[in-house]
Parts: C-alpha cells; sequence; structure tokens
C-alpha cells in the first residue's frame, strides 16, 4: 500500500471511528438508550423521516439534557486539544509539547478557583468556565509580556517563561483553594481534576465557538505550520514571517486549549497521546496531522469519558484523572521506545 | 560583471556583543566564493546577515544592487536561499515534503502545487542524487543524506544566490565530492554559490576566490590559493601551511603543521 493510500485509509478509519464512539458514548451509561431510538430521535429533531419510535420521557430528557451535550462537549475537547499538541509540537519542534507550556493550564486553575472564591460560581451562570477562560488567557497575556520584557524571545526563553509563570500562578491557586470555604473546595476540586459532569448546551456553544474556530484557523495556517517545524532560520529563509506567525499560532492554540480547559478542566496527555500516536501514519504535515489529530483526539476524550463514567457503579472516575492513567503509561512506553531506536 | 549579492562595510552584532566589524565583498552571477575562517570568527553571522536573518547594525547588504531592506520577505526567499548543515525537518517528514517545502516562497501560504512547482522539486532531487530517496522519511536518512535534502530544498527555490553554512560538515568523502559537483552545476546555470568552507585544501579547489575571516573581519581575500599561502592566513588559524606542488594538478597538496 502506498503511504497516501494508507493515509486515506487512517483518515477515513477515523472519520467512521467518530461517529462510532459518538453513538455508543451517547447509548451507554447509568442508563442504556437503545441505539435505534436515539437514531429515531436525533432524525426527527432534524426533520428527517425516521424508522421506529423516538425516545420518550425521562430517556428522551437523559438523550438531550445530559449525554448529547456531553458527548459532543467529549468531542470538541479532545478534538481541540489534540489540535493545539499538534500545532505546538511544529512550533516547539518537539513531539512532548502541549498548552501546559504557554501556562493555559495554570491560568484557567487560577481563574475557576478564582471565581469559586469570590462566590460567583455560585451565583452567575457560566461564571467558572469563564473565569477559567479569562485565567487562561491571562497568563499567556502575562507569558508573552514577560518574555518580550528583553526583546523577542528564543523559544526556550517562551518556554522557560511559561513555566515560571504556570508555577506562580499554580502557587495562587494552592492560596486562594486554603483559603476558600469547604463546602466550595469541592465544587473546584472537580474541575480541576477534569471532567464533563452536568455541563449543558451552553457550555457546548461557548466551546464549539471558541475550539471550532480556532481549529478552523490553525488548519489554514498548515503550510506556514510545517514551515516553521524546519527550524526558526530555515523558516525565515524561506519568506515566513517567523516571529508573526508564532505568535498567530499561540494567540489560536491558546484560545483553543483555553476554552476547553475553561469547560471541562484539566484533561492531560490527550494533546500529547493523538498526535504521537497519529504522526508515524498519516505523516506530519500539518494539512493531514491537523484534521487526523482533531479526529483522534475527539474520539479518544469521548470514549475516555464514556469509560470514566461506566467503570465503575460508584464512583465516577474524573475525566482528567482517566486520561492521565491511560496517557501517562503511554507516554512512558512511547518514550522507552523511542529510546530505544537512539 | 555587476554583482548579484553585495556587502558594504557590514557590522553585526549578536546580543550586545559585535560579532563583525565593517565587512565588505561582492559575488557575481555563477562565481564560487569560499568563506574561510577560524572558530568564532564571525563566518556563520555573516552569513545569516546576508541572508537578512540578522540586521547589519550598519553598512547594507543589497541583492541586484537593492537594499535587504527594501526586499519583500517573499520575493528575497525567492533570489536568496541559505542551506545550513544544523536545520532538520521533523523525522516523520518524507524527503520530496522537505524539498517541497521549498517552494514556499513561490506558492505562499495558500498557492496551489502547480505543474512548474513539481517539476522545480524534481529537479532538485534529481541534481542532488536524492531523487531515490524522495518517500523516504527524513528520521531514516544518514547525515549525508539529509543534508543533500537540505541542499535540495535550497535548490526547490531556484534562488539566484546560494548561501551555505558548512554545508559539507556531516559528510562523507563521496556525499562531498557529490555536494560540491551540484553547487558546480548550479553555477554553471548562472547560480552564485557562497560557502563556508572548513576544509580548506576543498576550498582552494572548489571556489574562484576564498575571503578569510578572522576576529569578524576580512583578513585576506583572493585566488584561493594566494590566500592559503598568506601570512595573514596562517597567523588567523595559527598554523604553519605549506603548499607542495603536484605535477599535473593545478592545485598544490597542502600540508598544515601547529605552530611552535
Amino acid at each position: 500500500m502506498t503511504e497516501a493510500a494508507r493515509r486515506r485509509l487512517v483518515l477515513l478509519l477515523l472519520l467512521a471511528a467518530l461517529p462510532v464512539t459518538l453513538a455508543a458514548g451517547v447509548a451507554l451509561g447509568s442508563v442504556h438508550l437503545p441505539i435505534g431510538a436515539v437514531a429515531a430521535s436525533l432524525a426527527r429533531a432534524a426533520g428527517l423521516p425516521s424508522w421506529g419510535a423516538p425516545l420518550d420521557g425521562p430517556s428522551a430528557a437523559i438523550l438531550w439534557s445530559v449525554r448529547l451535550p456531553r458527548v459532543l462537549l467529549a468531542a470538541l475537547v479532545g478534538g481541540g486539544l489534540a489540535v493545539v499538541g499538534t500545532t505546538l509540537q511544529s512550533v516547539f519542534r518537539n513531539p512532548m509539547a502541549d498548552s501546559g507550556l504557554l501556562g493555559v493550564g495554570a491560568g484557567a486553575a487560577l481563574g475557576a478557583v478564582l471565581a469559586v472564591r469570590m462566590g460567583w460560581a455560585a451565583q452567575v451562570f457560566l461564571a467558572l468556565p469563564l473565569a477559567a477562560f479569562a485565567g487562561a488567557m491571562a497568563a499567556i497575556v502575562v507569558v508573552y509580556v514577560l518574555a518580550h520584557a528583553g526583546g523577542r524571545p528564543s523559544l526556550q526563553g517562551l518556554l522557560l517563561t511559561g513555566i515560571a509563570v504556570s508555577a506562580l500562578a499554580s502557587a495562587g491557586t494552592s492560596v486562594l483553594l486554603v483559603a476558600t470555604e469547604e463546602f466550595r473546595v469541592k465544587t473546584v476540586l472537580f474541575w480541576l481534576a477534569g471532567g464533563l459532569e452536568e455541563r449543558s448546551w451552553a457550555h457546548v456553544q461557548l466551546a464549539a465557538a471558541f475550539i471550532l474556530a480556532g481549529v478552523a484557523l490553525l488548519a489554514l495556517l498548515s503550510r506556514p505550520l510545517d514551515v516553521l517545524s524546519l527550524g526558526q532560520d530555515e523558516a525565515a529563509s524561506l519568506g515566513l514571517p517567523v516571529h508573526a506567525t508564532r505568535l498567530t499560532v499561540f494567540a489560536l492554540a491558546a484560545l483553543v486549549a483555553g476554552a476547553a480547559t475553561a469547560v471541562a478542566g484539566s484533561v492531560p496527555f490527550v494533546g500529547l497521546m493523538a498526535p504521537h500516536a497519529l504522526r508515524p501514519r498519516v505523516g506530519p504535515l500539518a494539512r493531514h496531522l491537523i484534521p487526523a489529530s482533531f479526529l483522534g483526539g475527539a474520539a479518544l476524550v469521548v470514549l475516555a469519558d464514556l469509560a470514566a463514567r461506566t467503570i465503575s457503579d460508584r464512583l465516577d472516575l474524573p475525566l482528567g484523572s482517566f486520561t492521565a492513567f491511560v496517557g501517562a503509561p503511554y507516554f512512558l512506553l512511547a518514550l522507552r521506545a523511542s529510546e530505544g531506536r537512539t | 560583471m555587476t554583482a548579484v549579492l553585495e556587502a558594504r562595510d557590514v557590522h553585526v552584532s549578536r546580543g550586545r556583543a559585535a560579532v563583525v566589524h565593517g565587512v565588505s565583498l561582492s559575488l557575481a552571477p555563477g562565481e564560487a566564493l569560499a568563506l574561510i575562517g577560524p572558530n568564532a570568527a564571525g563566518k556563520s553571522t555573516l552569513l545569516r546577515a546576508l541572508a537578512g536573518l540578522l540586521r547589519a547594525a550598519q553598512g547594507q547588504v543589497l541583492v541586484d544592487a537593492r537594499p535587504l531592506s527594501a526586499w519583500p520577505r517573499g520575493a528575497l526567499a525567492r533570489a536568496l536561499a541559505l542551506v545550513t548543515s544544523e536545520d532538520e525537518g521533523p523525522g516523520t517528514l518524507a524527503v520530496e515534503d522537505r524539498v517541497a517545502l521549498g517552494r514556499y516562497p513561490h506558492r505562499g501560504p495558500f498557492g496551489p502545487l502547480l505543474e512548474e512547482d513539481r517539476a522545480a522539486i524534481r529537479r532538485a532531487l534529481e541534481r542532488t542524487g536524492i531523487a531515490p530517496l524522495a518517500r523516504r522519511r527524513l528520521g531514516t536518512l544518514s547525515a549525508g543524506e539529509r543534508q543533500l535534502a537540505t541542499l535540495a530544498r535550497g535548490l526547490a527555490q531556484e534562488p539566484r544566490v546560494l548561501l551555505l553554512d558548512e554545508p559539507a560538515a556531516h559528510l562523507d568523502i563521496g556525499h562531498q565530492l557529490r555536494l560540491f559537483r551540484v553547487l558546480d552545476e548550479a553555477r554553471a546555470r548562472g547560480v552564485a554559490v557562497l560557502a563556508v568552507v572548513h576544509d580548506l585544501p576543498r576550498a582552494a579547489a572548489w571556489a574562484d576566490r576564498i575571503v578569510l575571516l578572522a576576529g569578524g573581519r576580512i583578513a585576506a581575500e583572493g585566488a584561493p590559493d594566494a590566500v592559503l599561502a598568506s601570512e595573514e592566513c596562517a597567523r588567523a588559524f595559527d598554523v604553519a601551511i605549506r603548499g607542495h606542488a603536484v605535477p599535473g594538478s593545478p592545485h598544490p597538496l597542502y600540508r598544515f603543521e601547529e605552530r611552535p
């Protein structure tokens, strides 16, 4: 099989896998929804002809206000984080780069804890995700301003600034957590652990607006991203405005990762796993890897969320912990495999 | 013949350190110029200033008698290509895709791959002899093959000036000979070639002219064998250089010894 044929096959498989995982995510759970009835309900809502009877009563309520927003959110978050991982890995020329490097996660956590500590989260609808999003954006602005204090920074300078700002934000988060009343701490702990419980269509809309727009714009930057992956000197000598391109990519990546983190909390390793697994199969060119990562990351998080909430009857495992339980061993195995090769 | 690339009293700093102090040189179409000098002489810095990656703190670099600052990025990248031995793409990138990125200055972020782009990529692969490796991934190549892929990217740009930073750094003798032959073929098509070369006999055998850089200044310039025989060259490298005439060869055989 030629390389191009294999790439098309992988993309087709991913394209087919996403609806299957979405269907599984909708149908399975503490209450089983028959897939035929789910399809009939969806078809009727879309004004299409359908076979069989749609869901009714409590089952319909579960479909429309619990399962559907949840799986769609899982897909958006997974796809978005995987694309952010892919693009940052191109810019940093390092397969281990992800949104954490820009301070997005730590900034979002600080914003979320602040919203809970100040009581906004309890009073205002969507206050927690909006504060988390604002925190993520604030963190990347701080990273940018500090890194540029001494002129245009190197990638390494940017990376170290991101680590320092993350540490600072985490310290602030800890201080606020300690100072928060106990009954409120649980809200924020749930968010920090990463999860999609009780998310509404408003969360889906918020996430969809930023994640889909950001991913689409990053996909438009595919060729500049490929040029950037060759390194600063070569990219500049090919006529690419390196600094402006990097800045645009970082801003879009922060927007996507910020929105994903705002609605789902911390969902680690998705941005590493999906691109890492797909790069050898579809190649590193962004125009192939971005769509593949989006589909793969989306399916991955839908499945992870499904597993996290069905693996135990007594306890909903936090989604973020689940992706870490799966992602960390994967990461270590991949690391050993790559060390073994060199 | 008019110069396609010209440096006029170029000063370049890296951070606060002044590295290049007032270098002037010019390069004609089809000419081969070797830039030699000891470590830390400022060769790579000068090369990056000539390519427009570093701004001259003072003085000017002109391409086609037009200052670099007056060139739009894309147009400059179509006129002038830089090939270094440091940059490499991701290990999973196919050779052909790597070379195709050399068409970026012609296509821009959204332009389609035209027949002329395909032809340029094909020619670059053939000229560097790596066409059989086209679908191989960079990570599976030897250092020499990767360097040829980088050169092929530079050729795919179809520039009129080719700047190379130690292009033969990782190459075995076979790949070295092939690389300099490819450069000679580019010159024959009118491309001006300026290369930083560490191997002095190789520089002397290949170049039309040598510029010796020492301490960020031009210490000697001229015909290769004259520059190598000069006291300035011996002093710059702190070695004794002796050339022995070889019957039937246009170039002497050089011997280098540490100076007491």
